[in-house]
């Protein structure tokens, strides 16, 4: 029995109702196949660095469970035929690095928040940037005319 | 001056994964805020001799980064 980690992306237009219900379809079969689901992740809607079959966001779920390593391909199987998952990557891990991300409490929500308030700020300051260039430009412009 | 412009984004050549006190480097592919500094504008992993950081440190940022790409958080190119 090996411990890993799937992160998984569904499509960005699905509701939170079926996002539950795929995550309980998951956990189902990784329980049916004498694995155990550790620690449940969302990571809610975020934008893809690149399009993935033509979708620009994903809803990223984060799972941490056991499983036989036998029944890796077939949960790998079972995520490729899944209608919901547009990507999906499992990666396994050792002890100590399960046990650190088990340590770690729900951080990536407030990271999630912290990123989009960046965002806003950098792009307000992008302006004013820009506009500061342009009024100096001008101004140049001025000072040679006068000349 | 031997030291030239390009030193001065990166200035500090310390590896800013190791601990102090040498305990085992974790890099998690999922934290893009600590990976987005170590790629290029163009989504190129940063040469450690540009970022300063140590061999060890280097690889396993690597690998994270390469997950990191493989699921779509950070780009395999940025197109201009």
């Amino acid at each position: 029995m090996r411990s890993y980690q799937s992160v998984l992306i569904l499509k960005p237009d699905i509701d939170e109702p079926r996002v539950a219900e795929a995550l309980e379809k998951i956990g189902e079969f990784i329980k049916s196949n004498g694995g155990a689901c550790l620690k449940v992740e969302n990571w809610g809607k975020k934008r893809l660095a690149y399009r993935v079959k033509k979708n620009r966001f994903g809803i990223y779920l984060n799972l941490y469970h056991t499983l036989e390593s036998a029944k890796v391909v077939e949960l790998e199987t079972k995520y490729k035929l899944y209608d919901l998952i547009i990507k999906y990557m499992v990666v396994r891990l050792d002890d100590d690095e399960l046990e650190r991300a088990l340590g770690k409490e729900t951080e990536a929500e407030g990271e999630a928040k912290d990123e989009d308030k960046d965002g806003k700020t950098e792009k307000k300051a992008e302006v004013k940037a820009e506009e500061k260039t342009e009024e100096k430009t001008e101004e140049k412009a001025e000072v040679k005319a006068e000349e | 001056m031997p030291e030239t412009k390009k030193s001065s984004v990166f200035s500090q050549k310390i590896c800013r994964f190791c601990n102090e006190d040498q305990s085992k480097v974790y890099i998690d592919f999922y934290d893009v805020k600590a990976l987005k500094p170590l790629i290029s504008e163009r989504g190129k992993i940063v040469p450690s001799r540009i970022s300063g950081n140590c061999a060890k440190c280097q690889r396993i940022l690597t690998r994270a980064i390469k997950k990191a790409r493989s699921i779509a958080l950070l780009p395999f190119a940025v197109e201009h």
